[in-house]
């Protein structure tokens, strides 16, 4: 009986190969079949080139990007200009960027890498040189992005800038009823359980900044020494108590302000426009501490089958029009072009972006490109894995 | 004497053309196997012991450092003992709701016998996504338990603990696995010669007597069989600590999936996935062992003291 049964599922296994490798055997010269018939469409539009529209029509932009940028509100627009299809996938972290593009090569077209991690994909190979006079808006996107060095190498530059914001302080303001001036306010005994901080490396920035480490130099949370390292991790395993959870996308955040199960959180602008559209009452602020921030980057992957229609896409996202949808759509990431400000609602002009754009822009500690990730990362994991011990003097310290 | 070289010449006759068809049919599941579990092992255990650069690329530089740093430092080790922890938690928590129910379906129900049973199984046709989320909404500072809590009465505050902590990955957990446990339980209990209890019964023995003598003994096999299962996919889960997880509940998978994922520490990745499924076939190779001596009544009398 015995004996029946595995000559029986033996069979069928045998069967399957059989079927799998027939299939693969058939499917070969139907997956032929199109780029055969598509070579002569695409001399076709080499023929008239003088359409540019005509030339993407039916190809697929595949986007790697941090929640909100691919939101169809300015993504539309490109796919109906160019009769292209845009698809996106969500990274939750800079690392998962990294680790996206690297083990699937030739999937993504463009990446939108915060400023940590932007110098590593150029300096890895994983994206390419981008020919600024194909960028039609080239000449109003603001200097102080343009003049950044960390993706630029031989004369080329990498990457087009696209959107900055503040990784700041998120309240319930429904709850939370004075605005709360220092980071410190995390460790405040009411708030215990009520805190949320981004499953995220960038959380020891933050504590470098609680602890003052780049009040003379901006560049030191990114380079902490071991010893600033080791009082980092004990703040926030310090910290666990108030945590009720690490946050891992924005949607998360979202669920978590929304089932009121916190009042307090490191989060992005994107979070309190989304919620308040939905009837909640966040807002945002930078502690007295200061703040870390972001320059996200459009970059064209190394990889990438589409690289033109890429470039046209940068081109497109990047005109005062695209930005300001790009600016609506985030909940009011600060953009790239100045000029967008003329196709906003006098509603969104109030954002500081606008308002004070040159110190707000000042006040933040952008990202920089990590040396040791490997052990931010280790450290982030220790922290994560950390039991939680009850500090009954935390009260104090947060007064 | 002369009878037994000629019917070894038979045989042998025979035997080419049934082995080419052996061959073929063993051929495809080989290979599949091969390409798809022994070589990516082998790559795996390969880069274990290989150097990456800052990039998370993997280098051709033989080294011992991430093997070093898996055995040195306390984040892994920690880690996978709490992971055993959990894992033993709901596996005993699984076996305990299983064992009762599947007695009672086996047993005791006559008419609904088909009806329960399924009742039982269809929350597997439900994605694992659902269910946690499903929890999320029953445990949630102002979700349905807390609200009902609250409405009767019982607390006059939402129950934090409930959500984002041990208890709800344990929970979760256990919903998921605990009808992987009662289907082996079941079937243990189903095939038990109900003559056995009968007799048990007959020889004066009372209803937990012949339970724990009789009928339990004989479904070990069921019983173990269920355990691995919830064991080793509670060890090697990584979801029901992201989604219901607090802030201190990291699983060994969430470090693989991290160091993968996000860290790019692949050579690192490698030594604890290797670690991981040591444990794991020695696991299975315990309790297969331990299966076959329960699994027959001529065998199961001698242990336990058990159906004398």
């Amino acid at each position: 009986m015995i004996r029946m049964s595995s000559w029986v599922s033996a069979a069928g296994l045998a069967v399957l190969g059989v079927v799998a490798l027939g299939c693969q055997g058939e499917k070969k010269p139907e997956g032929a079949a199109p780029t055969g018939s598509a070579a002569p469409g695409a001399s076709a539009a080499a023929a008239k080139p003088e359409n540019p529209a005509e030339k993407f029509k039916g190809q697929t932009l595949n986007l790697l990007t941090w929640e909100g940028y691919a939101d169809p509100k300015f993504t539309k627009g490109f796919e109906e200009k160019y009769g292209v299809t845009v698809k996106y996938t969500y990274f939750g972290s800079s690392d998962e960027l990294v680790a996206k593009l690297k083990s699937s090569p030739g999937v993504y077209d463009v990446v939108s890498p915060s400023s940590d991690v932007a110098y590593t994909l150029m300096q890895g190979g994983l994206v390419e040189p981008i020919d600024t006079t194909k960028i039609s808006s080239w000449g109003e996107l603001a200097d102080a992005l343009k003049n950044l060095d960390d993706v630029k190498k031989d004369g080329k530059l990498y990457g087009v800038p696209f959107t900055w914001g503040p990784d700041y302080l998120i309240y319930d303001a429904n709850v939370v009823k004075e605005e709360p001036k220092s980071w410190k306010v995390f460790y405040d005994a009411q708030y215990k359980g009520k805190v949320s901080l981004w499953d995220d490396i960038s959380n020891i920035y933050l504590v470098g900044q609680i602890m003052g480490l780049d009040k003379s130099n901006p560049a030191a949370l990114y380079n902490m020494t071991d010893e600033q390292l080791a009082e980092a991790k004990k703040k926030l395993v310090e910290l666990k108590p108030q945590v009720r959870k690490y946050w891992a996308t924005a949607g998360e955040l979202n669920d978590l302000f929304k089932n009121k199960e916190i009042v307090l959180a490191v989060g992005w602008p994107l979070t309190v426009g989304t919620l308040n559209k939905e009837g909640s009452n966040l807002k945002g602020v930078i502690p007295e501490e200061g703040a870390t921030g972001w320059i996200d980057r459009l970059m064209i992957t190394s990889s990438s089958k589409n690289k033109d229609l890429a470039l046209a896409y940068l081109d497109y996202v990047t005109t005062p029009k695209a930005q300001a949808l790009v600016f609506e759509a985030t909940g009011g990431y600060c953009v790239a072009n100045a000029k967008a400000k003329e196709h906003m609602s006098e509603d969104l002009k109030k954002s500081p972006c606008v308002t004070e754009g040159e110190t707000y822009f000042k006040r933040l500690n952008f990202w920089q490109y990590v040396k040791e990730r490997k052990k931010y990362n280790e450290l982030w994991n220790e922290v994560k894995s950390e039991k939680t011990t009850e500090a009954p003097n935390e009260a104090k310290s947060a007064k | 004497m002369d009878t037994a070289p000629a019917a070894k010449a038979t045989v042998h006759a025979q035997n080419p053309p049934k082995r080419r068809a052996l061959l073929f049919l063993v051929l495809p599941p080989a290979l599949w196997l091969l390409c798809f579990l022994v070589l990516p092992y082998l790559g795996l255990f390969i880069q274990s012991f290989l150097g990456s650069d800052d990039l998370g690329n993997v280098v051709l530089e033989p080294t011992l450092d991430p093997w070093k740093a898996f055995f040195t430092k306390t984040l892994y080790r920690s880690t996978l003992l709490y992971t055993f922890k959990i894992a033993l938690t709901v596996t005993s928590l699984s076996v305990l709701f299983s064992v009762p129910l599947a007695y009672f379906i086996a047993f005791k129900v006559r008419r609904w016998k088909e009806l329960l049973y399924s009742l039982i199984i269809v929350p597997l046709w439900v994605s694992y996504i659902v269910r946690a989320y499903a929890w999320k909404i029953i445990l949630g500072r102002e979700g349905i338990l807390n609200s009902f809590l609250q409405w009767a009465k019982i607390t006059d505050a939402p129950v934090e603990a409930f959500l984002y902590s041990e208890w709800a990955i344990v929970i979760g957990l256990v919903h998921i696995y605990t009808p992987f446990v009662l289907m082996p339980v079941y079937t243990a209990f189903e095939q038990i010669p109900r003559s056995l209890v009968e007799a048990s019964k007959d020889l004066g023995a009372g209803r937990l007597t012949t339970f724990f003598r009789v009928v339990f003994p004989l479904s070990l096999p069921g019983v173990i069989a269920g355990g691995t299962f919830a064991f080793v996919l509670t060890l090697g889960d990584f979801l029901a600590p992201v989604l219901l997880g607090g802030t201190d509940n990291l699983m060994i998978s969430n470090v693989v999936q991290n160091l993968f994922g996000t860290s790019n520490d692949r050579p690192l990745g490698s030594v604890v996935g290797i670690v991981l499924l040591v444990v794991v076939v020695a696991l299975l190779e315990t309790t297969s062992r331990a299966e076959k001596s329960f699994a027959s009544l001529e065998s199961g009398r001698g242990r336990l003291g058990g159906a004398r």
